[in-house]
């Protein structure tokens, strides 16, 4: 079975697709660990929040691409007043404090949801303009997946180029590195703080539009992603934007891989790949930090 | 934040014992729904107080010490059910079990510090989870049920009824109280204490810091192991959800409610956890506050509202608060009759 080409090319792509998904995911989470030294355990349910969003956006215009416009601008809007309300008052506090708040937000956002939008699994249609399926190397795939992985590998150039190439990019990288540094400098790190918080919260949005025709929306789908771009985050390293898109490739295809050659270890395998990087390379496989601090 | 325990902490028993008594005040009066709440409290404090040697003690905040409680339960439920041991014999089995394993991994999570400790014992914990969700000869996902409980016959008594099982659990939590209180007052206690506030200056006076984290992290394993096993004679069920991390965020709330480094504080803040989370769940609680009854499906909200207050508003916990006001009062009472 292993050895069937076709076999391996539909595995290979279903592990990019969750790659792509764990990408657009874990970005936020990876940058405000990196910039903020916190881990902000909510964001999955940004992401979750993210497909209710799209489900009602569906619901109310009949297209899936509204949807993917205006549920991220909704997560993100939820995620900039999470941060002034309440995030932003979190950062000097220690990190069992900043976790355990986020805790209380994961079950808040779970029983908001369920509340509006009921404790029944949804799904919502793939758009029509990609419901049909593409060939890869001779093997059927659905067009809707590849888009996936296309968006994945989209976001990764556009933020590397931002990264990379723009003065505020520049701002981020000098602040995930020595963020006292940067303030003495004279910029205001908290506005930059902000924006990157916000355009994290977006993508986790964008991941939960996307991952909506796939996956059931349903109350607590948040918990079992979150706990896959923790990994993401700490075996790329935290704030590197290469670091989360190799993590997200490792993640995404060893899952896809161990749940059809190892189903009885699968899971257990991951943790214990996270476990070994975080003893050997506490900084991740790509750290971005230049000294210890 | 390093717990107000410190040696001279003279409100510590007063408020230990004012707790048993009214743990036995409501033994006395309890019916049997109030009977299996206490036990479970009993319980859920055992699991609190062992995390409070790590999180208050220590300063090692944990995110999967119920991977310990989940091995210890199905330690019980394995020797029981699949191998036939009597419960007692299976009850170390419990303790044996998710010590070994607390000290197997603990060699390599003493190694890091601050948030990156609390990922890997999140990645422990899962682990766990992960392990007994596929585990077939363990159940698997749906667990394992038919947990016997002690066999009190010899002495006359049946562990069965839930009013002796309170007492015995309730006994058991007393016991734990003690052997903990003496662990932290001993000078391991101390020197866990001195690593929490200082671990540089402790690495520098050529203490081995990794070894007493170890002892630690070994330790309230144990006596998680030991929650897990009477929590599976309890409800007589098992299931991998004992392992999930959820659990493991409920038990540091419960610890930073009652007061972290307060021992006492884990037992009350444990009972304080699970009567507003019995109260949450009882619609008449919400009718009796005219509010709509179906708030009571929907009791995590609140839940989790009061988990952001507690750790937003609580500096030194429940335990801090009783004892900065009975300590007001004894003040308020001498300074009255010095001036009578």
């Amino acid at each position: 079975m292993l050895l069937d080409p076709g076999f391996l090319i539909v595995q290979t792509l279903n592990g990019l697709q969750l790659s792509a998904l764990l990408f657009l995911l874990s970005i936020g989470l990876s940058v405000v660990f990196g910039l903020m030294n916190f881990i902000n355990l909510a964001h999955g349910t940004l992401f979750m929040v993210g497909a209710y969003l799209a489900l009602s956006a569906v619901r109310a215009f009949e297209s899936f691409w509204v949807a993917l416009l205006l549920a991220p601008l909704g997560v993100s809007l939820i995620g900039g007043v999470l941060y002034l309300v309440l995030l932003r008052h979190m950062q000097r506090a220690d990190p069992m404090k900043q976790v355990l708040v986020t805790f209380g937000l994961i079950f808040v956002g779970i029983e908001t949801v369920d509340i509006i939008w009921g404790s029944l699994p949804h799904i919502i249609d793939v758009p029509a303009l990609l419901s049909g399926r593409g060939s890869v190397l001779g093997q059927v795939y659905p067009t809707y997946r590849l888009f996936i992985i296309a968006l994945g590998a989209a976001a990764f150039v556009l933020l590397y180029l931002g990264l990379e190439r723009t003065r505020v990019g520049a701002i981020v990288r000098a602040g995930v590195d020595d963020r006292t540094m940067v303030a003495a400098l004279g910029i205001d790190i908290g506005r930059v703080f902000f924006l990157v918080f916000c355009l994290g919260c977006l993508l986790a949005g964008v991941a939960g539009v996307v991952a909506a025709p796939v996956f059931s929306i349903a109350p607590g789908m948040d918990m079992s992603v979150l706990i896959l771009a923790l990994i993401v985050v700490v075996l790329g390293g935290p704030g590197s934007l290469k670091g989360v898109a190799l993590g997200s490739l490792i993640i995404g295809i060893a899952d896809t891989y161990g749940q059809v050659v190892l189903p009885e270890l699968a899971r257990v395998t991951i943790y214990a790949l996270m476990a070994l990087i975080l003893l050997f390379r506490p900084a991740g496989l790509i750290p971005v930090r230049s000294g210890h601090r | 934040m390093t717990g107000p325990m410190n040696g001279r902490d003279p409100l510590q028993l007063p408020v230990a014992g004012m707790l048993a008594g009214i743990a036995v005040a409501a033994w006395f009066g309890a019916d049997y729904f109030g009977m299996e709440l206490l036990a479970e409290v009993a319980i859920l404090a055992i699991f609190a107080m062992s995390l409070d040697l790590l999180v208050g003690a220590a300063g090692m905040v944990s995110l999967g010490h119920a991977g310990f409680l989940a091995l210890g339960a199905y330690a019980t439920a394995a020797a029981t059910v699949l191998w036939g041991w009597p419960p007692l014999a299976a009850l170390g089995v419990s303790v044996a079990a998710a010590a070994a394993v607390a000290v197997g991994v603990g060699v390599f999570a003493v190694r890091l510090t601050g948030v990156f400790f609390i990922m890997i014992t999140l990645a422990i914990g899962q682990m766990v989870h992960a392990y007994f969700v596929k585990a077939r000869a363990f159940g698997g996902d749906n667990g394992m049920s038919g947990t016997p409980r002690f066999d009190l016959a010899p002495l006359g008594l049946d562990a069965g009824d839930p009013g002796v099982f309170a007492a015995l659990v309730l006994v058991a939590a007393a016991l734990v109280y003690l052997a903990l209180l003496l662990v932290r007052r001993s000078p391991f206690g101390m020197m866990l204490t001195a690593i929490h506030q200082n671990p540089g200056r402790l690495t520098s006076l050529g203490c081995p810091v990794r070894r007493y984290k170890l002892a630690a992290f070994g330790a309230a394993g144990a006596v998680a192991g030991l929650a897990g096993a009477l929590m599976a004679q309890h409800t007589g069920f098992v299931s991998p959800d004992l392992a999930f991390w959820t659990l493991s965020g409920e038990a540091l709330i419960i610890v930073i409610l009652g007061g972290s480094g307060s021992l006492i504080g884990a037992a009350g803040g444990a009972a304080v956890y699970l009567l507003l989370r019995n109260q949450l769940n009882d619609p008449g609680f919400w009718r009796n506050l005219s509010l709509p009854p179906e708030m009571a499906d929907h009791w995590q909200l609140v839940m989790g509202l009061f988990f952001i207050a507690v750790v937003l508003l609580a500096r030194d916990g429940l335990y801090g608060r009783l004892a900065w006001a009975l300590r007001r009062t004894a003040l308020a009472v001498v300074r009255r009759s010095s001036r009578s």
